[in-house]
């Protein structure tokens, strides 16, 4: 859709959620270990390179979503969840990294598996 | 005497000018109604709404309890919803934890309460050190963090878009709500500044 003057201001105001109003299992749940997969497709992704191959525990379950590296190619939705991760700096950076701080990743569940 | 190298990749403004004007010529964008969209980010949405948010949080527990567990339906309530905004978190500064967000990706930013994002925020320096060296980063805003506190780095991944509810400063319990929002700074709200920031944050009462 082309986005248009007269549409602007109604769009800006009403927004597009990428949630998908529908019912898909989690593969996941809040307190599980996972292993982040070595994934380097040549197309689009929202999976950071720095993940790749690293653990963590995800925190929260954010619910359904499309699936960018389908969706952003017309390949469908490919609707799963979305988790916000959490890697401490130390597994991300190594030994010189802070042994107290940490971040929070969106994850999704085609991005990872269970250690 | 090296002569000046230039640069055109590490410069935003330059690839978004050659991106609008691909997507013109191809007939996918209109500029008329990008001209439209940016004169409401820059004119009319913008971090004093987002400063609205979080003074209601600091005057009204509440409402924080709302925000805190249901960010995009409580900012609503204030009136500011919509494009990048579909999906909020709101993330709380503690004495104990400190967060600080960014895209590593891209540049997502919650546009109905900050408005568009700085050129900093949009840079690849502050995307990739943001995750690796987030105290450096810090530094380098002016924001010295106890060893004893948490930095907590949101990356941006996904959907879901991130404001960081500050700390209030020590000394404003007789200040009006709208006076409140008047301190809060749209750096405290991405999480490279805390507010009152001269006084280390360990300091400040538990």
């Amino acid at each position: 859709m082309l986005l248009t003057p007269d549409i602007v201001s109604a769009v800006a105001s009403t927004g597009a959620s990428a949630r998908v109003a529908e019912h898909v299992a989690p593969r996941f749940r809040v307190g599980d270990r996972i292993l982040v997969r070595n994934y380097n497709p040549a197309t689009h992704t929202r999976l950071p390179g720095y993940l790749r191959g690293k653990r963590g525990i995800v925190e929260a379950d954010y619910g359904v979503f499309a699936f960018p590296d389908t969706h952003a190619h017309s390949l469908g939705e490919k609707p799963q969840h979305c988790y916000s991760v959490r890697f401490t700096a130390r597994e991300l950076w190594g030994e010189t990294a802070s042994d107290r701080d940490t971040l929070r990743v969106d994850v999704f569940d085609d991005y990872m598996d269970l250690v | 005497m090296s002569k000046p190298v230039s640069k055109p990749e590490s410069d935003p403004a330059v690839r978004t000018r050659a991106l609008e004007s691909i997507l013109v010529e191809k007939g996918l964008l209109d500029p008329k109604a990008l001209d439209a969209l940016v004169d409401i980010y820059e004119h009319k949405v913008g971090p004093r709404n987002g400063a609205k948010v979080v003074a209601r949080a600091w005057v009204d527990p509440e409402y924080k309890k709302r925000l805190l567990s249901d960010a995009t339906t409580a900012i609503k309530e204030l009136g500011f919803s919509g494009l990048q905004g579909e999906d909020m978190v709101v993330v709380e500064n503690t004495p104990e934890v400190h967060n600080l967000v960014v895209c590593t990706l891209c540049s997502c930013y919650p546009w109905p309460t900050l408005g568009l994002p700085p050129v900093w925020y949009k840079s690849a320096p502050y995307r990739a050190r943001a995750v690796s060296d987030p105290r450096g980063v810090l530094k380098e805003f002016g924001t010295t963090l106890s060893e004893n506190v948490e930095v907590r780095v949101w990356d941006t991944t996904a959907e879901l878009r991130y404001l960081v509810l500050p700390e209030r400063p020590a000394d404003t319990e007789n200040l009006t709500e709208q006076q409140l929002a008047d301190l809060v700074t749209r750096d405290s709200m991405i999480g490279v500044t805390t507010l009152g920031s001269s006084a280390p944050t360990s300091a400040s009462k538990h």
